[in-house]
């Protein structure tokens, strides 16, 4: 819930790999020689050891309890491997509370954020109604206003009407997305108008025709659109920090972040953070084109 | 079209009935998202600004005081601090990550063998939550971890997070680790526009890839670089996650950024109404920043 900004609207569905033209003499001389391919394989294999170290290092050195770090040795991979930190922090620690307290916040905002601003982005996209303008641009221009301005009202506010440390406390203010109204309207204007049309003169209702028409046609924005709330609900950490006070309210981010002030050994804490990774990294490895799009299609990472 | 009122009136009723009836349903189509946002969006963004003319603390007890909270924070030595940091933060993490953005994408832009996993490597930092992640952080950069082992032959080494200056810069290095790859995907997908005739005609003329960077890839990257300035700007002001687990502002302050500020005044020692000031100033310079940015890309143009 940090930064949010306007979608932008370069299509990137076409980011891996467009249908090569007829292959002229020239065409080729664009493409790398092969010493040039060799070249660029090992600068980019370089980039890639060191992005991809603090991952290898964090696995590594969460199966190994109770030693001393020493360099390079203890980054060897097969020697003294002990899965003792994980029991610990599978045992000693609410971390399954807290991935469930993950599951619930993201899965019902997505659920919740798609629907009403499908809902929103029709009406806007397709209707005609009374205030519409500024209703639309006054959502807009809400983009604009960094979250933490209204962080402090939105606390006294939740602590007000009894939603600390409650799940629709965490869930409710999240919802109001207007990124997420805005990206499905422009989506549903490029839709064309005689589809609806002609349910309606079949006589469907309004709400029938948003379920049965509208949305099957929103697919593919729905699933781009829903990754990227997904991602940003469970790697959120501001928001949940002050709302969920006890322990078993805890989000992943909170509960992880509450394990470095209790100072639990390093391998523990490691054995924590690859536990919370994992579920995102494995959904990224089955479906990283729709990850890669949903994070650079719609907006920012939270 | 007073023809065809005259010839069909009771048709044209019928279709004001339904478009009437079409107005109020879109209206209650947009009612919900709409409440949402009067509640959590507009209500707190005027309470926030409202709030930062009040004195008003955890004893629930709320005061007037005008300007009192700004002539307080412009006082403040903490805040000149917190604003140093950020800005220092943001002028080093923004360009550094805009640049590896930018060579990373010209190195993966075309399909070769192995694209699609470099891509994925470079992309896997940016769906990385910084607070999950940031214990091996903390120990890369820790005095006995592989950092500042590395950084020993040039006198950089010992903790970086134990540094006040050089503190700045470890949470730098993390900042862009995690940022850069975002770029890189924008970068690349705008590539993916540039016309290979042009680059071909470059080619002919003998341009070599330094010419060809310079005069046809990087006009033609212009927008996007400005669209990912603003972003990454704006990012970089609200710096805290990072802050948060890996150095609580310190040492001795010295990463203490505008928005850890924020949390500690409003949450530690909640001080509501300074907190929203610092809120305010914050909207105000993220604003300012588009503005100018908006305003030096403009007259290159």
């Amino acid at each position: 819930m940090t930064t949010m900004t306007p979608p932008q609207a370069q299509p990137l569905t076409e980011l891996e790999s467009r249908p090569a033209p007829a292959r002229s003499r020239s065409y080729r001389a664009l493409e790398p020689s092969r010493g040039g391919i060799v070249v660029r394989w090992i600068w980019l294999s370089l980039a890639a050891v060191l992005a991809f170290f603090p991952f290898y290092a964090m696995v590594v050195l969460s199966l190994k309890p109770g030693q001393v770090v020493e360099l390079p040795g203890s980054l060897i991979p097969w020697q003294d491997i002990s899965f003792a930190s994980y029991e610990q922090v599978l045992s000693g620690q609410n971390i399954l509370g807290w991935l469930g307290n993950t599951l619930i916040y993201s899965l019902v905002s997505v659920v919740a954020v798609l629907f009403l601003s499908a809902l929103a982005g029709y009406a806007f996209a397709k209707k005609r109604f009374a205030g519409k303008e500024v209703m639309f641009w006054s959502f807009l221009a809400m983009v604009m206003v960094p979250f933490h301005v209204t962080l402090i009202p939105m606390f006294i506010l939740m602590a007000g009407i009894g939603g600390v440390d409650t799940y629709w406390g965490l869930i409710l203010p999240t919802l109001a997305n207007a990124q997420a109204v805005f990206l499905m309207r422009q989506f549903i204007q490029g839709l064309p108008d005689d589809l609806f049309e002609a349910a309606r003169i079949d006589g469907a209702g309004e709400f029938r025709i948003f379920l049965r028409i509208v949305l099957p046609l929103c697919k593919p924005i729905l699933a781009t659109l829903g990754i990227f709330v997904f991602l940003w609900h469970w790697n959120d950490f501001l928001w949940p920090l002050i709302i969920a006070k006890s322990n078993a309210m805890f989000t992943l981010t909170v509960g992880i972040s509450s394990l470095q002030q209790q100072n639990v050994p390093l391998s523990t804490m490691l054995a924590g953070s690859v536990v919370a990774l994992a579920p995102i990294f494995f959904a990224y490895l089955i479906a990283q084109r729709y990850v890669q799009e949903g994070v650079t299609g719609t907006g920012i990472k939270g | 079209m007073t023809t065809a009122t005259s010839t069909a009136p009771p048709k044209n009723r019928v279709a004001r009935v339904l478009a009437r009836r079409e107005a109020r349903v879109a209206f209650l189509f947009v009612l919900p998202a709409f409440l949402l946002f009067i509640a959590f969006r507009f209500g707190p963004t005027i309470a926030g600004v409202g709030l930062s003319f009040f004195d008003y603390d955890i004893s629930g007890e709320i005061a007037f005081k005008g300007l009192a909270n700004f002539q307080r924070m412009i006082a403040d030595p903490l805040f000149w601090r917190a604003l140093g940091t950020t800005v220092i933060y943001t002028i080093f993490a923004v360009p550094i990550s805009l640049v590896l953005s930018t060579v990373m994408a010209l190195g993966v832009r075309r399909a070769f063998r192995g694209s699609r996993f470099f891509r994925s490597i470079f992309f896997l930092p940016v769906i990385t939550s910084l607070v999950l992640a940031g214990s091996i952080f903390v120990w890369i950069f820790s005095g006995n971890g592989p950092w500042s082992q590395l950084m020993t032959p040039l006198g950089l080494g010992g903790s970086w997070l134990g540094s006040t200056v050089l503190v700045i810069p470890a949470i730098v290095i993390v900042g862009v680790w995690s940022r850069f790859g975002y770029g890189m995907m924008i970068m690349i997908a705008a590539m993916q526009d540039i016309p290979r005739e042009l680059e071909e005609a470059a080619l002919m003329d003998g341009a070599n890839s330094w010419q060809r960077f310079r005069s046809i890839i990087l006009p033609h990257l212009k927008p996007t670089v400005f669209f990912l300035a603003v972003i990454e700007t704006t990012a970089a002001f609200q710096v805290f996650d990072v802050i948060y687990v890996m150095t609580q502002g310190g040492p001795a302050n010295a990463s203490y950024s505008l928005v850890y500020m924020l949390y500690d005044q409003g949450f530690k020692y909640f001080d509501y109404g300074y907190a929203a000031a610092i809120g305010v100033a914050l909207f105000v310079m993220t604003l300012a920043v588009a503005l100018i940015q908006r305003l030096v890309i403009g007259r290159q143009k």
